[in-house]
């Protein structure tokens, strides 16, 4: 309990979770337990859930941050690549959504240059039954199907639809990483 | 020559008023004098120069050549001696240069001749000494008669007389040092040695004399020391005397030896001489009493025997050399606490001196140091002896006790297990008696069990390192009462005896804790506080928490108790499966004592897991009492002959059991009738509970009916659903036969064994390898042939063996939990790239929280990694582990 408490404040500076943790009463002793309770319970189940292509695990210290790693599905643009997430879980997990970033770039109508995703389940449409592995597979299902009407990357959504093109700059890109 | 410049000086001042006659007096004088002196001391006894050599001292002392005539007359004696005593005194131990070789032969002649010539040499120099005193005493007679007459007064005479004898003592030992021949101390002690063993075969032959007459009974050779004890006790003044006066000669001799050895000032080199061979002699007796028989205690007769022999010649030797005169100084800070009494001590010597005193202490401190390094050497096989062994563990207790050397037994005994039982040849049940052995033994000797913690370590590192330590700990544990015959029997029964220990123990602390309320006891525990022994380890905490406890000492081998009782469940639900009866009472009362140990919570499960057999039985004589009111299947199942009166069920609480292997079997259909009905008539009495049958666990007892003549056997569901289709048919291919009985053919194959092995069944093989056909065994071979008997429970056990347990083994669970690992593990590696082994084993524990909880140590991780590694999973580089792509 403690540990993780104390790897939180160290995190400090990561402006997500310092962001979400400034409004926030101090006494949530409770809340913090069983917020707790269901990410080790995520993380056991994602562990143990054998989808392949995405994982994703705790920081060493601090089990608010995650990393998380998502393969591009066969037959898409994103085959063969491998790219790197970050997710910070706020203290109130799972009433809000998990901040999710790339860390690797991605060449998507709906990433932008810093990793920002735009994905409705993690903003708006996001509901407490999602968990890590969801998001994760939505994710991942977003890079083969992606929401041309609302681009982030709208050199991205234009080529989208010349995929041999658009395979040729995932590569280039990805490479250059 | 330096002298005689000093005195020449010191002279100057009398020299400036001399004339030429008195000059020419002087040096007439001087050179008469060297004459005398010559003469007097190549005399050969001749003193009859004694009066020219008096008068010609006087006219020189006259002069005030006093220190002259003293200096000049020293060196003459001292050149005297070199050249007749000296050199004379050692050619006669020229023989005996090669000394060592000499004792090696231990001839008895050489040892006389050895004797012999000491005698001669020693009578010889004594002789030339005693002449050059005499003649020393002349001059200190001249002298004195000189200052007698110049001076009215008298003189200290004594002190000048002493002063010029330690003098000459002090030319004479110098003298006989600087020409020693190597070999001299040897021939001392060899000669010493041949004397004191000469003397302890006499008192030997006394003292087993004497016992002789006590009790003429045949007695092996602890008993007759016992016996001795209880003699010597008795002995009176008047033995002891006569004793000595028999051994006095050779005492005597040894006595004239020894002073005259004094006398030419080798007076430590003698004393070194017979000191090292009384301990020679002292270190042999105890070799020989202590030997290889740890089953009795040799201490006391030990110390009987320092007691008869070499104190008793000491006390002689120091009697004839004058030295034990001297009463006990009561200011002697050297007292030995047996001194306080010694008229007990020392029957036969009245007056026990100071020096013999310090001998016994060195003595018996060489005497415990001997024995100690004896049992230390040996203390493995004392322990594998362990409760035999005893009175060796209590001895060696008492010569720690006395000389402090723990480490040394620390050291040593570590080795041994290193080299003897920490080995791959040694069964783990060996490694695990040994230890409990170990700490029993080793508690007698250190009950803060400081050096036992030390001893322990190996152990128990080693014993991590074993896959099977656990089970045997377990076994060790429950199957104490003797229920299973090829169970390790004895050691089972001293870890059960254990936990009954503890629970008295317990008991007693209760006891304890009260009184401790009282102040008084407080105050008497406070004055009872000893510091701990040097050699703790401070790390380990105090002595009151390190209370020496063989179960904790065990469980500490495993490192955590739920291990233990982990495995301790499973067991336990493999012994219950099997019971066909519901007796349960030493499972109860083995589970009562480790509740005892491990706490009620730990052994919940467990518990619940008995209460289950318990509900069993009365759930089961419930259910039978519902046969009266018959119900229809009930009368069908009548027709087939086939009734619940049979049928006894464990009703198990599966959420508390360890996970049970589910194997699917198509149970005969009679039987699966009954089974039907018991869970129907269950549900009725239990309603909403429901039965849901494991048909291949349990026993299935059975006859088989022959013409002529009917076998039985105890056999597992599955071996009995296979006979059973032999009852309509005959013959069965082996595809056939798995199919209907619905288990895959390897596992009917396997099992059907049992029955081939009986001779019940015959296999033979047709065209396809993969199908065999088993024949029933119609005319029975004679039953020399098959070993059936009726009490084939013992088969039901083999036929286990090689089949399948009915409880997944903690090794299967162990596995499981190991896939969680390796999942987790993976997940981290594939997000973090590389990490390093603390950096894995960190993560793990921070965040695997499973169900059991990680919970092993470095060493079991990298090991487990190294595992992944080999199986191509992970890479390791620089200390770093990836996953291989």
């Amino acid at each position: 309990m403690t540990t993780v408490n104390n790897g939180y404040q160290d995190n400090n500076n990561n402006p997500a979770v310092a962001a979400t943790k400034q409004p926030l009463p101090p006494a949530k002793s409770v809340d913090t337990q069983s917020v707790l309770k269901r990410l080790q319970s995520e993380l056991m189940a994602l562990m143990m859930s054998g989808d392949g292509g995405i994982s994703a695990f705790p920081e060493e210290d601090n089990i608010f941050c995650w990393k998380g790693t998502i393969n591009g599905s066969k037959d898409t643009v994103f085959e063969g690549t491998e790219y790197k997430l970050s997710l910070s879980f706020p203290t109130d997990y799972p009433f809000k959504p998990p901040k999710v970033k790339f860390e690797t770039g991605c060449f998507h109508p709906n990433v932008d240059v810093y990793g920002n995703i735009c994905l409705d389940i993690l903003q708006d449409k996001w509901s407490s039954a999602y968990d890590v592995r969801t998001i994760l597979l939505s994710i991942q299902s977003l890079l083969g199907e992606p929401n041309i009407s609302s681009p982030l990357n709208t050199q991205a959504a234009a080529l989208w639809s010349n995929q041999e093109e658009y395979r040729k700059m995932v590569m280039k890109l990805y490479k250059a990483v | 020559m330096t002298m005689e410049a000093a005195s020449s000086v010191s002279d100057l001042g009398i020299l400036d008023c001399v004339d030429d006659a008195s000059i020419t007096e002087i040096m007439e004088s001087w050179d008469g004098f060297c004459e005398a002196t010559e003469a007097l001391l190549n005399g050969h006894g001749d003193l009859s120069v004694g009066s020219e050599f008096v008068s010609h001292a006087h006219s020189l002392c006259k002069r005030s050549l006093d220190s002259l005539v003293q200096d000049h007359f020293l060196r003459s004696l001292e050149e005297t001696f070199e050249r007749n005593g000296a050199s004379r005194f050692w050619r006669h131990f020229d023989a005996y240069t090669h000394v060592e070789v000499m004792e090696m032969s231990k001839s008895p002649i050489q040892e006389n001749g050895i004797q012999k010539v000491l005698y001669k040499a020693l009578d010889d120099v004594s002789l030339e000494k005693q002449y050059q005193e005499k003649c020393l005493l002349m001059l200190v007679h001249a002298l004195q008669s000189y200052k007698d007459s110049i001076s009215e007064e008298r003189h200290n005479s004594d002190a000048e007389r002493i002063h010029l004898f330690s003098k000459y003592q002090l030319i004479v030992s110098s003298v006989l040092m600087t020409t020693l021949p190597r070999h001299f101390p040897e021939i001392l002690h060899c000669y010493f040695k041949g004397r004191l063993e000469e003397l302890s075969t006499i008192m030997a032959g006394e003292y087993e004399d004497d016992n002789e007459s006590d009790d003429k009974n045949d007695m092996d050779l602890d008993e007759k020391n016992k016996v001795s004890y209880r003699g010597e006790m008795d002995i009176d003044e008047c033995y002891e005397r006569r004793k000595f006066l028999e051994n006095n000669k050779l005492v005597k001799n040894i006595g004239k030896v020894v002073r005259d050895l004094r006398n030419l000032g080798f007076t430590s080199m003698a004393e070194d001489a017979y000191a090292s061979a009384i301990f020679l002699l002292l270190k042999d007796k105890v070799h020989n009493l202590a030997g290889d028989d740890y089953r009795s205690s040799v201490l006391e007769s030990i110390k009987e025997w320092i007691q008869a022999v070499p104190l008793q010649f000491l006390y002689a030797l120091l009697a004839y050399l004058g030295d034990s005169v001297s009463y006990d100084n009561p200011s002697s800070g050297l007292k030995s606490p047996l001194a306080s009494h010694p008229s007990s001590c020392y029957p036969g010597i009245d007056t026990p001196s100071e020096g013999l005193i310090r001998w016994q202490l060195r003595l018996e401190y060489f005497a415990y140091e001997t024995l100690q390094d004896l049992r230390i050497a040996k203390l493995f096989e004392i322990i594998v002896d362990y409760p035999d062994s005893s009175p060796a563990i209590e001895d060696l207790k008492q010569c720690l006790e006395y000389t402090g050397q723990h480490s040394k037994l620390v050291d040593s005994f570590i080795s041994a297990l290193r080299y003897r039982l920490l080995t791959a040849g040694a069964s783990t049940n060996d490694i695990l008696h040994q230890y409990v052995s170990t700490i029993k033994a080793l508690r007698t000797i250190d009950p803060a069990g400081v050096f036992l913690e030390a001893v322990g370590e190996p152990i128990r590192d080693y014993l991590r390192g074993r896959k099977d330590t656990i089970k045997c700990i377990v076994t060790m544990l429950t199957d104490g009462t003797g229920g299973n015959p090829n169970g390790p029997g004895n050691t089972g029964d001293s870890l059960l005896e254990e936990l009954n220990r503890d629970e008295e123990n317990q008991e007693n602390a209760g006891i304890d804790d009260d009184m401790n309320i009282d102040e008084k006891q407080d105050w008497i525990n406070a004055e009872r506080w000893e510091p701990d022994p040097v050699e703790a380890d401070p790390s380990k905490g105090s002595r009151n928490r390190r209370k020496v406890d063989i179960l904790g000492m065990i469980v500490g081998i495993i490192g955590s108790k739920d291990q233990l009782v982990n495995e301790y469940r499973v067991m336990l639900a493999e012994k219950l499966l099997n019971k066909s009866d519901y007796d349960i009472d030493s499972e109860i009362r083995t589970l009562e004592l480790l509740k005892i140990h491990f706490g009620e919570s730990s052994m919940q499960r467990c518990e619940i897991m008995l209460n289950d057999l318990i509900d069993s039985k009365r759930t089961n004589s419930n259910i039978k009492a519902t046969i009266t009111q018959p119900s229809q299947i009930g009368s069908e199942l009548g027709e087939t002959g086939v009734s619940l009166d049979i049928l006894d069920a464990t009703i198990i609480s599966s959420n508390f059991w360890p996970p049970i292997q589910d194997e699917a079997l198509n149970i005969p259909g009679p039987v699966e009738q009954l089974l039907a009905d018991y869970a129907k008539r269950f549900h009725k009495i239990k309603t909403p509970r429901k039965l849901l049958w494991k048909k291949n666990l349990g026993t299935v007892k059975l006859e088989l009916q022959f013409e002529g003549r009917a076998v039985q056997f105890t056999v597992a569901p599955l071996h009995a659903a296979i006979i059973m289709q032999f009852q309509d048919q005959t013959s069965w291919t082996s595809k056939n036969l798995a199919a209907s009985i619905g288990v895959p053919v390897d596992v009917l194959n396997r099992r059907i064994n049992f029955w081939i092995s009986k001779g019940i069944l015959s296999e033979s093989l047709v065209t396809d390898p993969n199908d065999h056909i088993f024949t029933l065994v119609d005319d029975m071979v004679e039953p020399s042939k098959n070993s059936i008997n009726a009490g084939s429970c013992e088969e039901l056990l083999v036929g286990d063996e090689e089949g399948e347990r009915s409880v997944a083994s903690a090794e299967d669970q162990l596995h499981k939990e190991m896939i969680v690992y390796e999942k987790f593990i993976m997940g981290m590696l594939t997000n973090f790239g590389s990490m390093a082994l603390d950096r894995i084993h960190n993560t793990l524990k921070m965040f695997c929280l499973a169900d059991p909880p990680y919970d092993k140590s470095l060493q079991q991780l990298q090991s487990f990694l190294s595992g992944l590694v080999s199986e191509e999973k992970l890479e390791i580089r620089d200390g770093m582990y990836f996953l291989k792509k």
